[in-house]
């Protein structure tokens, strides 16, 4: 399943914390136009690498499909970071 | 399991076999979960583990953590995802890849980058059970820990 949403968290102890929630479904509608603009430089440089178009895009639709659940965080004392691919 | 070390006991016992036959027979046995098929007989299937999701990295430090939050570092990242990633080397131009594998050539690591495939992935996860590796810094020891959940 595509991700829907990303979750960012920031601790810092001077600051305030700072929790991030990015609605990356509507993240992809908004970049369908700039994907239809990149398409024919994506075709391009399949052509120049010789690599089949219908393949890349099918790898990268995978990998796009299996980025859910993807976490990631950075614990200090003094600092922590995540991120977190729902 | 327990049957067949019985009857192997019992032939020692009979003098139908020599002990060190009855060993060899013994120790075969002990290997043959691990090496055998899936579709085993009902004595492997408690052994039989589920296939991991998700591959974790973890950064632990040994000395001086706060007791409720130990781990400095914590990467899950799906399995599905790193099965994905191996299909990304298929995208590297010819030209380029050539370039890559003669570099490890040259730097004495002589592998090539089309021979990878997802099932070596698979492979390697049923190697990794729990690998941990011990980092000695200047002020702290650290612990990163790589397992398959």
């Amino acid at each position: 399943m595509m991700p829907f949403a990303a979750e960012i968290s920031i601790r810092n102890r001077r600051r305030r914390p700072l929790q991030l929630w990015i609605p990356l479904a509507l993240l992809w509608i908004l970049l369908l136009p700039v994907v239809a603009l990149l398409l024919p430089v994506f075709l391009i440089a399949c052509l120049i690498g010789d690599v089949p178009p219908l393949h890349a895009v099918a790898v990268l639709w995978k990998i796009l499909n299996s980025l859910d659940d993807t976490e990631f965080s950075v614990d200090k004392p003094e600092f922590s970071f995540s991120v977190h691919i729902y | 399991m327990n049957e067949d070390r019985r009857r192997i006991l019992e032939l020692l016992a009979q003098g139908k076999i020599t002990a060190d036959e009855a060993e060899r027979l013994i120790s075969a046995l002990e290997k043959e979960p691990a090496s055998g098929s899936p579709n085993q007989g009902s004595d492997s299937s408690p052994r039989a583990k589920p296939k991991p999701k998700y591959l974790r990295v973890l950064v632990e430090s040994q000395e001086g953590a706060a007791p409720d939050n130990p781990s400095l570092v914590n990467v899950r990242v799906p399995m599905q995802l790193l099965r994905a990633g191996v299909k990304l080397v298929s995208l590297i131009p010819v030209q380029a890849r050539d370039h890559v594998n003669g570099a490890l050539r040259e730097n004495g690591v002589p592998f090539d980058l089309s021979q990878i495939k997802p099932e070596n992935l698979e492979e390697i996860v049923d190697q990794l059970e729990d690998l941990t590796v011990d980092v000695d810094q200047k002020n702290e020891k650290v612990k990163v820990r790589v397992f398959c959940e």
